[in-house]
């Protein structure tokens, strides 16, 4: 009898782990209605690229993480320290990655004696801007241990030109002036090299929007 | 005691179905019909979206791979085999050196020496392969394209095993090893012999290559 016992009271605290379903969001609160449709609308735009065999990234503005992904699955994860963006409503959606930072190849000389230096992590840019289509903007800043003022004057000078470069060109084109969705990431220098490396022409890009309330 | 114990069991079970109750529906007012009616739309519309992640959420992992597949990161020079979350196999790889060769009599073309990223597919699995050196390989040591197809086999370059995953692209194996760890190669992953025959058994023709 005491057996029966044991055996109800341990079947009656295992019954919630049963049957665990795979949550996409970890971090998510299941009674977070705004939250929800964040993370529903992610995941339609996240099914429609992992049917398919390619790579693409899921920036999780809720969770601080650059996620390169394939299938579904998280291939790499590079954390983030700090971000800023406006026209977070133009964020949503697939946005095709048109234009990354150009990397220096080395060119090899035929026939040439002794071993010529590959490209490395090391000749990767840590400071540079991603322009996607529909048109975005991402802005990719290295963080330094002791983030100086002329640091920040940089970094508010880019944003700036960044504007400037909006505005001039709806001087001379007949398209309505509406501001290009911006996003500034800040994360390590070295993680800023790797997601450099790690991005190719044409790569998918979905946001995941932190909600309001 | 038993008595004991079972009141105690039947005392849980009864806390336990009455804290879910709650759960489900928190805090329902019951004095009003007005206000009654948008707790009631609104936990439906919360159940309604919280069924969607799930669905969502689940149709997602049904997207990831079931049997092994090779992860290789090109910026670390990493090669992982996978099942699921546990990591089968690691081994330090060497991957494509981003190096450019102009096209001798083809001004604005070059080869661009990179491995490629993306997902692919393991098409081929050999044993003892012969490399069957392409155009590059001569006019990077400065030769000349030989015309009699024969001239360009080369055994013994590629280790025990290749593994096919597209457009001349392998996984194979490699007599410098010292340089395992660096970007040097034309676009092919390396491995050491150990590894490559580690990859070999696990992989089969059809398994994913995820390459970032």
């Amino acid at each position: 009898m005491m057996k029966l016992c044991a055996i109800l009271i341990l079947f009656v605290f295992t019954m919630p782990s049963w049957g665990k379903e795979p949550e996409a969001f970890p971090d998510l609160k299941l009674s977070d209605v705004q939250g929800l449709k964040e993370a529903t609308r992610v995941l339609e735009e996240e099914l429609k690229l992992a049917a398919r065999p390619q790579t693409y990234v899921l920036i999780d503005l809720v969770g601080s993480t650059i996620q390169i992904k394939g299938r579904g699955i998280g291939l790499h994860q590079i954390p983030i320290i700090r971000w800023s963006g406006e026209s977070r409503n133009e964020l949503k959606g697939i946005h095709k990655l048109v234009a990354r930072p150009s990397v220096v190849r080395r060119k090899i000389d035929p026939g040439a004696a002794g071993e010529q230096e590959p490209i490395s992590l090391a000749d990767m840019p840590a400071d540079y801007v991603l322009s996607c289509s529909p048109p975005m903007t991402i802005v990719v800043v290295p963080s330094t241990a002791g983030e100086t003022l002329l640091r920040g004057a940089a970094i508010l000078g880019k944003s700036w030109w960044h504007h400037v470069q909006h505005w001039a060109s709806s001087l001379f084109t007949d398209v309505p002036s509406t501001p290009t969705p911006h996003l500034q990431l800040t994360i390590a220098a070295d993680h800023a090299q790797s997601l450099a490396w790690s991005l190719v022409d044409g790569m998918a890009i979905v946001i995941r929007r932190p909600t309001d309330k | 005691m038993r008595r004991l114990l079972l009141a105690t069991s039947a005392v849980v079970l009864l806390l336990l179905l009455v804290v879910s109750t709650r759960s489900i529906n928190p805090a329902a007012p019951e004095d009003s019909q007005a206000v009654h009616q948008p707790a009631v739309q609104d936990n439906t519309s919360l159940r309604t979206l919280q069924a969607r992640y799930k669905t969502l959420s689940k149709q997602l992992s049904q997207l990831m791979p079931r049997e092994p597949y090779i992860l290789v990161d090109t910026a670390r020079n990493r090669l992982y085999v996978k099942r699921q979350d546990e990591v089968v196999l690691n081994a330090i790889a060497s991957t494509g050196s981003g190096t450019i060769l102009d096209k001798p009599g083809e001004s604005k073309s070059q080869w661009i020496f990179d491995t490629p990223r993306g997902e692919f597919l393991v098409k081929t699995k050999l044993a003892n392969p012969t490399w069957i050196k392409p155009d590059w390989a001569f006019i990077e040591e400065g030769l000349a394209v030989p015309q009699n197809a024969a001239e360009r086999a080369e055994q013994g370059v590629l280790g025990d095993y290749a593994l096919g995953f597209g457009k001349g692209y392998f996984i194979h194996g490699t007599l410098y090893t010292r340089l395992l760890g660096k970007n040097v190669t034309h676009g092919c992953i390396r491995l050491n012999d150990s590894d490559l025959k580690g990859v070999y058994q696990l992989a089969r023709v059809g398994t994913p290559i995820m390459i970032f």
